[in-house]
């Protein structure tokens, strides 16, 4: 019973507690090198500097770790290599999770695509496989997002803006035309639970149709609950611990179905966008993974059978150092949790695997090129973290989605880090400097500050529903405001250098027309053409499941295949659950 | 209740600025709106925080709480669909001589000009600071108070 009552830090402090190190200097080196680091420090070091040995660097979405002026063996004196780092693809798995890094497996290349109707995205999506792009990423529209179908008064004037609109398999079929389920990764960006279990059951009725076996597609959705509660702005919210419930039906469903599907990517990066620290980031997305492990094991399961498929999904910024370090601590901490608290035996349970996304929020209306050597940055950053997949931004970002020449610069971006700058060819090659391994320790240990933090005020549904992160992330935003309205934070272009001349305007993307009127006939040929008993049965059995606490997806499904839509899914969780109100701190 | 010194009158009360903020439509960013909600409340101004909202809802807002200023925000695409509806819906309500409109988010710049054209007093970029904001309200503020009878 007590240790039920630990938090993961407590745990895992005590189990390190009993472990032999080995560390790899010299005690007397380190004496000589003490006493001769104290001499130069005092003699070719100025007062200034000495003064502000320290000093954090104030970036977008930064940091309050202070870094030293130099690191030195000094700065991890009792390092053991074997113990706190081990080789690339060894316990702790500090340096990768693969032996061979991306010698052996290059990092997916998935860039985002949505907009318009699925004919236009198709378009899109086919463009981006032409021109290299290895994995595919599908983002949908705002309606799609808030499960409001294109016909529905609600969505009016917004169908196949930021995203692409998807109403049923119909519109899943469309958007998938000529292209191989069975041969490709697909991620889904379903954002919540809720849409998760109402979207994805509709990609697998597509491959149903296709003739294709769920054990033969490959992909990802989002299925977070961080997502639905924390991050967006919408007219209704189910409440918090029906949406978690639907988050680990989702896990279960797919991960009892569809075998190589990864059935959550922990956020990461919506959440950081809004307004939190990289520590804050990975501390809600671990307290968000222990509450899912915790979950799954009281419905029975064994850990390595849900751990083997858990991702993560990080939004690299602009603090180029601390970006790679924080891979390296998540990657370790992980592994300790996975093998210390879960008691996991499969290796791949322990591996910290995640996809990247550059950060939006850190790109510029001004000077919008300035945008692309941003991203480039934030992008080698993440590969020489080692990340799993990438999605750079565009340099249009601060203005539309992007367009086609926009996306393909990213795409370039992505393909000149893999195949002109050599950097895929060492693993982990930032290990070992002094900096990053001093910074990958002082990382891991504020991540666990922060989750033990998370575990003392009852988990992580808890902050949700007592408001605790949305009051977080809203002090976050507004200091960091300030932060950049005193030029605390510079940002080139915007309140430091700024340009006197005036530079060409940007291509920006333009809409389709008549989307809206498109997939408001397909649904209305749907609707015409369906059993609508069918139909009705479907979505009362549902509806039975909600309030029976059975595992929905099934019942979703079966809503897919029988032709139900989007909105008409939405609104049986609606009744099933009732809403909630999240707070919002202004 | 909102500022009211209107001219003609013996007396001015002084009072705050009274702001409507809504996101428009579906839209699911409000890092943004929760900043200008708060700036605007720090610069002394009552502030009505309407969350996600529709041309209707947000007009019927506006007018129970008798406002004198609704900003809107959209980051989603839908300025001029949505937008433009709002503001029909305004001018159908006569609101314009009264109440000032003013929209921000992520939009193209060449479409700033038509949220003027369809009525809007003022748009704001990405990147518009407190300062902006804060004192582009003011003078919006009096600009309308000047004309109105």
């Amino acid at each position: 019973m007590a240790e039920k009552m630990k938090t993961t830090k407590e745990i895992l402090k005590g189990k390190s507690a009993g472990q032999k190190r080995t560390p790899l200097y010299h005690p007397v080196a380190l004496e000589k090198l003490r006493q001769d680091f104290e001499g130069w420090r005092n003699a070719a070091v100025g007062a200034k500097d000495r003064n502000h040995w320290c000093v954090t660097p104030q970036t977008i979405l930064g940091s309050d770790i202070p870094r030293e002026m130099l690191y030195t063996p000094l700065s991890s004196p009792d390092v053991d290599y074997v113990q706190d780092l081990g080789h690339s693809g060894q316990e702790p798995f500090t340096r990768g999770i693969h032996a061979n890094m991306y010698r052996g497996k290059e990092f997916t290349m998935r860039q985002l695509t949505g907009f318009g109707g699925p004919e236009e995205t198709n378009q899109r999506i086919k463009f981006m496989i032409a021109h290299g792009g290895t994995g595919i990423n599908v983002l949908f529209d705002l309606p799609t997002i808030q499960m409001y179908d294109s016909d529905d008064p609600i969505s009016k004037g917004q169908v196949g803006m930021s995203g692409v609109a998807v109403d049923s398999v119909e519109d899943m079929d469309v958007l998938f035309k000529d292209i191989p389920l069975d041969k490709v990764s697909v991620s889904l960006v379903t954002h919540y639970p809720s849409n998760t279990a109402i979207l994805f059951p509709m990609y697998l009725v597509l491959a149903e149709r296709r003739g294709i076996s769920f054990d033969k597609l490959r992909g990802s959705v989002q299925n977070d609950i961080t997502l639905e509660e924390v991050v967006r702005s919408g007219p209704e919210y189910l409440p918090p611990k029906d949406c978690f419930r639907i988050q680990c039906d989702n896990i279960e469903f797919i991960r009892q179905n569809v075998p190589r599907w990864n059935f959550i990517t922990l956020n990461g990066y919506n959440l950081r966008e809004y307004g939190t620290s990289a520590v804050t980031e990975m501390a809600v997305a671990l307290a968000n993974a222990i509450a899912t492990l915790e979950e799954m094991l009281r419905r029975g399961h064994e850990i390595d059978w849900v751990a083997e498929r858990l991702a993560f999904f990080w939004s690299p910024a602009s603090d180029f150092f601390e970006e790679v370090s924080r891979m390296r601590a998540m990657r370790r901490l992980w592994y300790k949790v996975m093998k210390y608290r879960f008691n996991a035996k499969s290796p791949r349970s322990m591996w910290m695997r995640c996809h990247a996304q550059t950060s939006g929020v850190s790109l510029r209306r001004e000077e919008p090129l300035n945008n692309l050597t941003r991203a480039a940055y934030q992008a080698l950053a993440a590969v020489l973290g080692g990340v799993q997949s990438l999605h750079v931004d565009s340099y249009d970002e601060a203005y539309s989605v992007p367009t086609e020449e926009a996306a393909l610069q990213s795409l370039r971006t992505q393909q000149i880090i893999q195949a002109e700058t050599g950097v895929t060819e060492v693993a982990d090659p930032l290990g070992g400097s002094f900096y990053v391994e001093a910074l990958t320790s002082e990382i891991e240990a504020r991540i666990l500050d922060e989750v033990e933090e998370i575990e003392k005020m009852g988990g992580y549904v808890a902050t949700i529903e007592k408001g605790w992160l949305h009051k977080k992330i809203a002090e976050y935003f507004s200091n960091e405001r300030k932060m950049i309205e005193k030029g605390a934070i510079k940002i080139v272009g915007y309140n430091i250098y700024k340009t006197h001349v005036e530079l060409p305007p940007i291509n920006v993307f333009q809409y389709p027309e008549g989307v809206e009127e498109r997939q408001k006939e397909r649904l209305r040929r749907l609707r015409e053409k369906r059993d609508a008993e069918k139909v009705n049965s479907a979505l009362l059995a549902l509806e039975e499941a909600c309030k029976q606490g059975k595992n929905v997806v099934p019942y979703t499904l079966q809503c897919a295949r029988v032709g139900c839509s989007e909105g008409e899914i939405f609104k049986v969780f609606k009744r099933s659950f009732g809403l909630w109100k999240p707070p919002v701190f202004w | 209740m909102g500022v009211r010194g209107r001219k003609g009158f013996e007396f001015e009360m002084a009072g705050k600025i009274k702001v409507l903020l809504s996101k428009l439509g579906l839209d699911v960013h409000n890092r943004g709106l929760i900043t200008v909600a708060n700036e605007l409340r720090d610069a002394g101004m009552e502030v009505i925080y309407l969350g996600n909202s529709f041309p209707k809802e947000i007009i019927n807002t506006a007018i129970q709480e008798d406002v004198d200023i609704v900003g809107i925000s959209s980051l989603g695409g839908a300025h001029l669909t949505l937008g433009g509806e709002l503001m029909e819906e305004a001018k159908r309500e006569g609101l314009q001589q009264r109440m000032a409109f003013v929209i921000g988010g992520v939009f193209p710049p060449a479409d700033a000009a038509k949220l003027q054209e369809i009525g809007f007093d003022k748009t704001f970029m990405p990147g518009a600071t407190r300062e902006e904001i804060v004192s582009s309200i003011h003078k919006i503020f009096s600009a309308k108070m000047d004309r109105s009878p």
